[in-house]
Parts: C-alpha cells; structure tokens; sequence
C-alpha cells in the first residue's frame, strides 16, 4: 500500500467506524479463509420516493486496508441513492482485478456489505424478520506467491 | 454502572493517548493514572458481573487531535467530573468511594500540569534520528496501525476472559497477557506519536471478546502469534538497512511472542486438560 496524506488520514481517523444506534437494516461481508468481516449499518431516507442512504457505519474484524477501504467506501455511498450505491459497489467490484489481492478481498468485502445492508433493507419491506445477509468474497487475502 | 464503565473505558484510553502526546515528564504520570482508570474500569466491569446486569466494551469515538497538552487535559478532567457525578447514583457506596477519591487527585494533578505543545498529529512520519527509506516508513507506519489496535484488541479479550473465569491458574496466565499487550501497546504509541500518526485504537466487536470456544481461540491465538513474529521479523529486515537501533527493537519484540505463544500453549493445555476431566 502505497501512503499519502489522505490515506494516512482514513487510518488514524476512519470515517463512519461504529454501529448506528437506529438503523434500517445491517449488511455483512465476510471472507470464509480467514474470519475477517465487515458489518454495515444503514440509516435509509426517503427522497421522492426514492430511498437513498441518509447514514452509514461500518465495523470490521480486519486488517488496516480494510478499515481504510471502509472508510474510503461508506463515506462515497453516505447520501446516495441507491441506484447510486449500487453503481458504486459494481465501480468497486469492477475494479478489484487491478489491485494486489490482499487489498482486493478488503475491498471486496466492504463492497459486498454495502449491498447485503442494501439487499436485507429490500427483503424487509417486505418481511420485516428477514435475517441480516451476509455475501462471501471470491478474491484470496493470501498474496498469490504465498499461496505456493 | 453500565454507562459509568464505557465512560471510564474512554477516559482510560484519552489519559493513555495523552502519555503517549507527552515528551516531558508529565508523561509517567499521565501512564500511571491511565494504569489506575484501567483498573477503575475492571472493579466496575466485576460489579457489573456481580449485580447481573449485561455490558459491552462499545464506546463513542475519543477526539484526541489537540495541538496542546492542555486542551485534552482540561477534556479528561471534564469527563473524570461526569464520572464522579454519575458515581453518586451508583448502588457500591464502598468502590464508588475509592474511586471518587482516585479521580479527585487526579483532576487536581491534571489541572497543575505544565503545557505542551504537541506533535503527534503532524503525519511527517519521521522518527527522531533515524533517516528510514520510504519504503521502511511506510512499512513501519502499517506495522504500527495494525499492531497499536492489536494490543489494545488482546487487551480487551484478556481482560473479558479473566472476568468471566474464576479458573486462578488461567487468570494468572491472562493477567500475564494483559500485561504484556500493555507493554506493547505503550512502546507502539510512543512510537506513532514520535512519528505524528497518533491515533486512538478503533472499537474492538463484541464477538471477538465475547469467545465462545476458548479453545478455538487459543488455537487461533497461537498462529496469529506466530505470524506477527513473521511480521517483526519482515519490519526487522525492513528497516535494519537504515536504523540497526530500530532492528533491534523489533528483534527483540518478535522474541517477546515466544512468551504469548508458551503462555497460550500453556492455557490450552490447561484447558483441554480441565475440560476432558
């Protein structure tokens, strides 16, 4: 990981780290090799009609690139409606290839719980008991020579 | 109690932060009050054990980022006078008295301290004395974000394990653990601080400290020690082409886990050993 200011600023002050008191629905991404995951909560408003994200949290069991990359995501997704939100989760997706794969499953994972929150808030309009989801990422935390 | 325990959870941690921002020596004082606001912090955890009533070590976020010694200073003997507001509703005359009579010194220390101006929040990312390449900088500054939340995470999982055991011989090796994660915890905060990336460890989560298959857990412990001797080992190597003095540091700290690992080892053998009695 390459660090400048910015970065160096997500680490020593993540945005959006912690649970909401009152949110909507929960989401959970979680990578099954090694136990780490990331736990989102949204708080969900109403604009015309259209529901968009009013606040976001996020907690993780992970390592320092995961904090950063949930920092980096949930405050880009803050305020978006979801249409948005589920551009961005696809831009982020899209975009895992091009990174180191340890950086890719933290990313990854912070994505896939943006959209389970996003999906569990859906499948609770219409069954209010519905379990929170949780999605499974498919990139490797193991660097490939590691692997070997 | 409950809201009296996250709110000396927080003042433990602000006094800690407020150790590692000091270069003078106001800084062993600061070290030894947050010693003693941790110990606050596990009378009223027990209490809270005792009394039946469910917790959690959630708490809000701590704003450290001051540019002197004394505008954190004049926050924590705010927060210590909540404390001692809220400790007179509390149902233990008796604890609630010995530590009124802690926080009343300790205000009155605080608010007598000579001011600094502070540093720990300038990200230049230099250690004083040492040139480090880019290279090893940015490897220290991930080392020292990761292992600084480590500590504190280990410390908080020791901590909930020992007040829910009444095992002696598990709580000596935990309270051995706990130690030794302080031990580190200060070393790695001076160090952020010196480096001017200070930050305050993020909320640890409930099902990490709330073990439910403590041998599993301690399995698990054992390999994640052995690769943080990896990860010394690597910043060693890392930073041993600028600084031989930083090497050593590190060296010695990968040396260090070969107690958690024994102490561990020892806990599981105990463990499994009780459990198959």
């Amino acid at each position: 990981m390459s660090m400048d200011a910015q970065l160096i600023e997500h680490m020593m002050n993540p945005k959006n780290y912690g649970i909401l008191d009152d949110f909507d629905a929960q989401g959970i991404g979680k990578n099954p090799d090694n136990g780490e995951k990331v736990a989102i909560s949204i708080k969900v408003g109403k604009d015309e009609d259209a529901p968009y994200i009013d606040d976001i949290r996020f907690q993780a069991i992970g390592c320092t690139t995961t904090v950063v990359a949930g920092s980096v995501l949930t405050e880009e997704a803050k305020g978006l409606h979801f249409k948005g939100v589920g551009d961005l989760v696809e831009a982020t997706l899209n975009f895992l290839d091009k990174l180191p794969s340890e950086e890719a499953a933290c990313s990854e994972m912070v994505a896939l719980a943006i959209r389970a929150a996003i999906d569990t808030y859906q499948e609770r309009l219409v069954d209010k008991d519905y379990p929170v989801i949780t999605y499974k990422v498919t990139h490797s935390c193991v660097p490939k020579e590691e692997e070997k | 109690m409950k809201t009296v325990m996250i709110k000396t959870h927080e003042a433990w941690l602000e006094m800690l932060m407020a150790g590692f921002m000091s270069k003078s020596k106001n800084k062993q004082i600061l070290f030894d009050f947050s010693d003693i606001l941790f110990r606050h912090f596990t009378w009223l955890e027990n209490e809270l054990i005792d009394i039946g009533e469910s917790y959690s070590y959630d708490r809000d976020a701590i704003p450290i980022k001051v540019e002197r010694l004394s505008d954190l200073l004049h926050a924590i003997v705010v927060r210590l006078n909540e404390i001692d507001l809220q400790l007179l509703s509390s149902p233990d005359k008796e604890l609630a008295g010995r530590i009124t009579s802690d926080i009343h010194y300790m205000t009155e220390v605080l608010s007598h301290m000579n001011d600094e101006i502070i540093t720990a929040f300038n990200m230049e990312r230099k250690f004083p004395g040492i040139a480090l390449t880019q290279e090893a900088t940015d490897a220290l500054t991930l080392f020292l974000f990761e292992e600084t939340y480590k500590e504190y995470e280990l410390i908080l999982i020791y901590n909930y394990l020992k007040a829910h055991s009444t095992d002696a011989y598990m709580n000596r090796i935990f309270q051995i653990l706990i130690d030794e994660s302080f031990f580190h915890l200060k070393r790695f905060g001076d160090m952020g601080a010196k480096m001017g990336i200070l930050a305050v460890p993020r909320v640890v989560m409930k099902e990490l400290y709330q073990v439910e298959d403590v041998v599993a857990f301690l399995k698990d412990g054992i390999d994640e020690e052995l690769a943080a001797k990896e990860e010394c080992k690597k910043l060693s190597e890392a930073v041993g082409k600028d600084s031989q003095e930083l090497a050593r540091f590190f060296d010695f700290i990968n040396h260090q886990e070969n107690y958690h690992i024994a102490l561990m080892k020892d806990a599981l053998k105990h463990f499994t050993g009780k459990v198959h009695d």
